[in-house]
């Protein structure tokens, strides 16, 4: 099947799937700023966080995130906001050592204050963001879909619809020469051994179970059963009994193509394929893991309804079941719900899926886009030390 | 002798915030054009899901202390729905001890839109329901918090200052970066803050309290002088002077340029 899709060539190779400006500050005092400029500036989103420049357990974490979302192809630009010190200088490095589109660093030492910074990004985003908009999307290969497979307040109907029918659309885009990776760790805890069946080779199907064990092990260090805190209030509110049928249904998102590698947070995928990505449950740290790691298109399924979206990806949400779709639809693009109602197959529902990432991919506005959701988090381990696999 | 607010059982503030407290990080954006549809606080944050263990407890703990701050008019609580922190249980708790309090749930309110027009119109209620109620307030009921931050800093003679002027003082220098001492004075009840940033951060704000920013010497602090009230080389009387002016009303220059985030305690990675 010829692609039908139209992107951003980036100049290293890459494919944008959108091409805003982003701004990004380095500090949590010039979170508040960047904001007040996307808002103010069409075409720009923004970051906001609290990292304070901190040298910590955290600071290699965060400066992948930081740089990672700098770097992503949906970018056309990006403008820091920074105090000048070695730690941002650092993330900025990293970030131009993966993207060769424009980034421009003002810093607030340089200008003096808050409001010449705020002035000078402001007239930066201006410019920017008509060249921007004047930049004009390119035939390109279906290799330029990077897909990111998200689910968030689950239910009982989320492993029966909404993801097995984004596991039908993922296969089809993995078969045609794109990527899509599943991430959270803790939402695949007692399936890890059927993607571990799939893997291309037998050193991703062991990483992926040591990467589920050594997640286990880091939550447990404080005595805490995971098993206890999984499934959540939400979850079980919404018909799931234990964090493996959670896991079962979730793994469901991946579909059945193989297994090609496994990615720690916020890695980038080398090549075309199925990955999986070592990211938490919460959705907004795992939508950061993917935004660093170059996915430029997430599907997001739930069955209790969320509204919310990337600065740097469009998010597509599909709904479990009807009602829910329902009450919240200006929030949720599309409803798997007619699955279990009996209208719809399982395929004839991952078609739409499928059509809807290319409709997406080629423009069309996710609902989160239109209403504006812009949340980020920093996904931090605290106290708890990652050791690298097979230690 | 100042006016001040009476925040029934938060206290007295010397401001009157009405807080947007979106209960988790799903429901900041959301808070947030709520709280641009009306002149409310509100901020952005990561918590109130996918935490275990302490953060469960301390993070709703942090969200209640946020809520009962003297400066802070009326809370409406914005929640998701299937969040750990359940917001109509925050709700719940909050209305207990301050009746000015509501909650809101966007998904049982119809979607984004139908959650922000019934937030609005739910704010726009509370500020109805309870009015401004200004009174006299006398220096003693006044909690000055000092972020010592810069460890160069010797705020001995400030402290006996500010007693001798009546004013009750709590001084935090549990980290050097301001952003963590400002929550831990927010807890402590400081209605106003003097801020000594470490002289490798900027000058900073937090949303509900005003914080009066005092430079140090180094060169990121002099490069970005117009973003501090004052310097160190004031004097005491000098600040108290500004602190005076500042209780009264007059805006600090992070309160003018409303920069600075909240960031809340964590112990444990999210889930």
């Amino acid at each position: 099947m010829d692609s039908p899709l139209k992107a951003f060539k980036r100049t290293d190779g890459r494919w944008g799937l959108r091409n805003h400006v982003l701004i990004l500050p380095l500090h949590s005092a010039l979170s508040t700023t960047a904001r007040k400029i996307a808002d103010d500036v069409s075409g720009c989103v923004a970051l906001n966080h609290d990292w304070s420049g901190e040298v910590d357990n955290d600071l290699p974490r965060v400066t992948k995130t930081l740089a990672g979302s700098a770097a992503n192809p949906n970018n056309h630009s990006v403008i820091f906001l920074t105090l000048g010190t070695d730690v941002e200088l650092e993330i900025i490095k990293q970030a131009k050592a993966i993207t060769k589109q424009t980034i421009i660093e003002l810093s607030l030492p340089k200008l003096g204050s808050i409001q010449t910074l705020t002035e000078q990004a402001t007239q930066e985003a201006i410019k920017l963001a008509k060249e921007a908009e004047a930049e004009a999307r390119v035939p390109a290969p279906w290799s330029a879909i990077v897909l990111g497979l998200e689910c968030g307040g689950s239910d009982a109907l989320s492993g029966i619809t909404a993801n097995p029918a984004l596991g039908v659309a993922s296969d089809r885009l993995v078969e045609l020469g794109a990527t899509s990776v599943l991430g959270e760790t803790t939402e695949i805890l007692g399936a890890e051994h059927l993607l571990a069946a799939r893997a291309l080779d037998e050193e991703t199907g062991k990483k992926i179970v040591a990467m589920v064990a050594r997640y286990e092990s880091s939550i447990n260090y404080e005595g805490i059963d995971i098993r206890g805190a999984q499934p959540s209030r939400g979850n079980i509110e919404g018909g799931l009994s234990t964090l493996e049928e959670k896991s079962l249904g979730a793994a469901k998102k991946a579909g059945n193509a193989p297994l090609t590698g496994v990615l720690e947070f916020a890695d980038v995928p080398a090549k075309p394929g199925l990955y999986f990505m070592d990211t938490p449950g919460h959705d907004i740290e795992q939508l950061a893991g993917f935004a660093a790691g170059h996915i430029n298109v997430v599907v997001f399924t739930s069955g209790r309804g969320t509204p919310t979206g990337s600065p740097i990806m469009p998010v597509i949400k599909v709904s479990t079941n009807t009602p829910m779709y329902k009450a919240v639809t200006d929030f949720i693009d599309l409803d798997a719900g007619t699955i279990a109602d009996g209208i719809e197959t399982l395929e004839e529902t991952g078609a739409r899926i499928f059509d809807e990432i290319v409709a997406v991919a080629n423009g069309q506005e996710t609902k989160a886009e239109k209403n504006g959701h812009q949340e980020f988090a920093l996904s931090r381990m605290y106290e708890t030390v990652v050791p690298p696999l097979f230690s | 002798m100042s006016t001040g607010y009476l925040h029934e059982n938060r206290g007295i503030g010397i401001r009157h915030h009405q807080l947007i407290l979106p209960s988790v990080v799903c429901s900041t954006h959301v808070a947030r054009r709520i709280a641009n549809g009306l002149d409310a606080i509100t901020f952005a944050h990561q918590h109130g899901c996918g935490i275990i263990g302490g953060d469960v407890a301390g993070i709703d703990d942090f969200f209640s202390q946020l809520a009962a701050h003297p400066n802070v008019s009326s809370v409406l609580v914005v929640g998701l729905g299937c969040e750990t922190i359940q917001s109509q249980e925050l709700g719940a708790k909050l209305l207990e001890t301050n009746k000015s309090t509501r909650y809101q749930i966007i998904q049982e309110s119809g979607g984004v839109q139908g959650t922000v027009d019934s937030g609005i119109a739910a704010a726009k209620q509370l500020n109805a329901d309870f009015p401004k109620n200004q009174v006299e307030i006398r220096n003693d009921q006044i909690t000055v918090g000092i972020d010592n931050s810069n460890p160069k800093i010797d705020t001995t003679e400030l402290t006996n200052a500010l007693k001798a002027a009546g004013y009750k003082v709590e001084i935090v220098t549990d980290s050097h970066i301001s952003i963590d001492n400002f929550s831990k004075l927010m807890e402590l009840k400081a209605q106003v803050i003097i801020s000594f940033p470490d002289e490798n951060q900027p000058a900073s704000g937090f949303p509900l309290i005003p914080v009066i920013n005092i430079a140090g010497t180094g060169p990121l602090h002099q490069a970005t002088s117009q973003d501090f009230d004052l310097t160190n080389t004031n004097s005491s009387q000098e600040i108290l002077d500004l602190l005076a002016k500042v209780i009264a009303g007059q805006e600090t220059k992070a309160e003018k340029s409303s920069v600075g985030e909240i960031r809340a305690p964590r112990i444990v990675r999210s889930v």
